[in-house]
């Protein structure tokens, strides 16, 4: 028999709302020490991994299913793929041919000019496990973490583009805060004229901006955006955003460019972290920066 | 009207809320939110571990209240990935109402709570969103107030099933005397 969950007969504990507000005070203090400080991380990293397995358990049938229904794809289906896959596989091996020359001569030249070695990144493939049901951001759960060698800070990319940044470390798994999350941010470069700006997002799922962009800069609808490499977080050279348009300064003595993720961001289950290979990538990544250096 | 016996009579004194129960139901209405939402229907999904932890409260709130509601809303907060005491503070806030007014709605029949505990479930997600946008988080969606709209809906199928599953018999058999 469980202990009964009536009242006791002499009453000794605080009232309801002297608890409450005990309670709600503690909360109060927790939301400001872990806004302000990150003091909290090694708690919320241990009941993560706490609750981790149970996620992934929960999340297997799913991946069962989505296998099953994989197995019965029509045989037309996959010969038309097949077909498709090694048409891109062809172009793809010349396009692959013609970089090696230009890798190989980029570093000649770059020996030449006695620049540092191009900061080497290691590519760490990932799979999202989860998506954040939080309104306030955008953020992804990744299957690797800490035990993997994921460190926090560490760009995240795609087959088509920039992802976003990894945010928090935990043992098994990490999170990843999407290009699209209000408070990220990544420095980028006009490939046409090599103007940098900086792109951030909006809280939106598929627009980012560039605010406080100059009235007279030379921004147009249509143009590239690649990383530029200049923060010695993000390598240079990865598609970020496409312009779509530029709003004329309204309230405020800057204008405004809206531009379209060329990531993935948030589409595909499959994204590679980008870990540096050298200690100090990032101070020789600032070093690499000439205007010029960009090759389409 | 008849008065509530002080003693639980008949059917609710051979099956009480046991602590087994209200532990085993919270961690799978827990296990339901941790579940691989679709992102279009994401923002949907009620909060099912607040329900049933409203549920809870109102039924026996010596085993559920303020204390497993801090518990359960900082586990929220990491699974969500929010600041920490973000959701505990809104669980808490939510069955602080509840158990003010436990007496009254103990009584009620579901419909009724239904009625009665909507604007609470409303005003938890409402009460998450305000907090964020005071924390500075920017534009925020107000389509996850539809959450609370969608738990106030599933709030009757909800208690009417634990009520099935846990034998709890009907209000009207309930307050009624034995025949001695």
């Amino acid at each position: 028999m469980s202990p009964a969950p009536h009242a006791p007969l002499f009453v000794r504990e605080m009232g309801l709302p002297a608890r409450f507000s005990l309670y709600a005070l503690f909360c109060l203090f927790l939301l400001a020490l872990d806004a302000r400080y990150a003091t909290l991380s090694g708690v919320r990293a241990g009941l993560n991994a706490v609750i981790h397995p149970a996620q992934i358990a929960l999340a297997q049938p799913w991946e069962w299913l989505q296998n099953v229904g994989r197995f019965f794809i029509a045989h037309g289906e996959l010969a038309a793929e097949n077909a498709n896959l090694k048409r891109q596989q062809e172009l793809i091996s010349a396009g692959l041919l013609d970089r090696t020359a230009i890798g190989a001569e980029n570093a000649q030249l770059r020996a030449l000019l006695a620049l540092p070695e191009r900061p080497g990144f290691r590519l760490l493939a990932g799979e999202i496990i989860e998506t954040s049901p939080d309104p306030f951001s955008r953020k992804v759960i990744i299957n690797r973490g800490g035990s993997h060698g994921i460190a926090s800070g560490w760009p995240v990319v795609d087959a088509t583009g920039l992802v976003g940044q990894v945010t928090r470390v935990y043992p098994w798994s990490a999170e990843v805060t999407l290009l699209t999350d209000r408070d990220q941010g990544a420095p980028a470069q006009n490939m046409r004229n090599g103007l940098r700006i900086i792109v951030t997002g909006q809280g939106s799922d598929n627009l980012l901006e560039v605010r406080f962009l100059d009235m007279h800069a030379d921004l147009q609808a249509g143009d590239l955006l690649y990383t530029s490499g200049i923060d010695g977080i993000y390598p240079a050279g990865v598609p970020v955003a496409r312009v779509l348009k530029i709003e004329p300064p309204r309230h405020s003595p800057f204008a405004r460019a809206l531009c379209q993720p060329l990531g993935g961001v948030g589409r595909y289950r499959h994204m590679a972290v980008l870990a540096p290979t050298t200690p100090n990538a990032a101070a020789t990544g600032r070093l690499l920066l000439t205007p010029k250096a960009k090759s389409p | 009207m008849n008065m509530q016996p002080l003693l639980p009579q008949g059917a609710e004194l051979a099956h009480p809320p046991t602590r087994g129960k209200v532990y085993g139901s919270l961690i799978l209405a827990f296990a339901l939110t941790l579940l691989p939402w679709m992102d279009q229907i994401r923002w949907l999904v009620p909060d099912f571990t607040l329900m049933l932890l409203l549920y809870w409260s109102i039924r026996t709130p010596r085993l559920a209240g303020l204390g497993l509601a801090f518990s359960i809303g900082l586990l929220t907060d990491v699974v969500r990935g929010a600041v920490f005491g973000l959701n505990a503070l809104a669980f808490c806030a939510a069955t602080f109402i509840v158990l003010l007014v436990q007496r009254r709605l103990e009584g009620f029949d579901i419909s009724r709570q239904t009625l009665q505990l909507s604007p609470i479930l409303l005003g938890k997600e409402a009460l998450v969103l305000a907090l964020g946008l005071t924390m500075g988080r920017g534009a925020i969606d107000w389509r996850w107030l539809l959450a609370g709209v969608v738990a106030a809906a599933l709030w009757a199928p909800m208690a009417w099933l634990v009520d099935r599953i846990t034998n709890r018999p009907s209000p009207n058999e309930r307050g009624r005397q034995p025949a001695l």
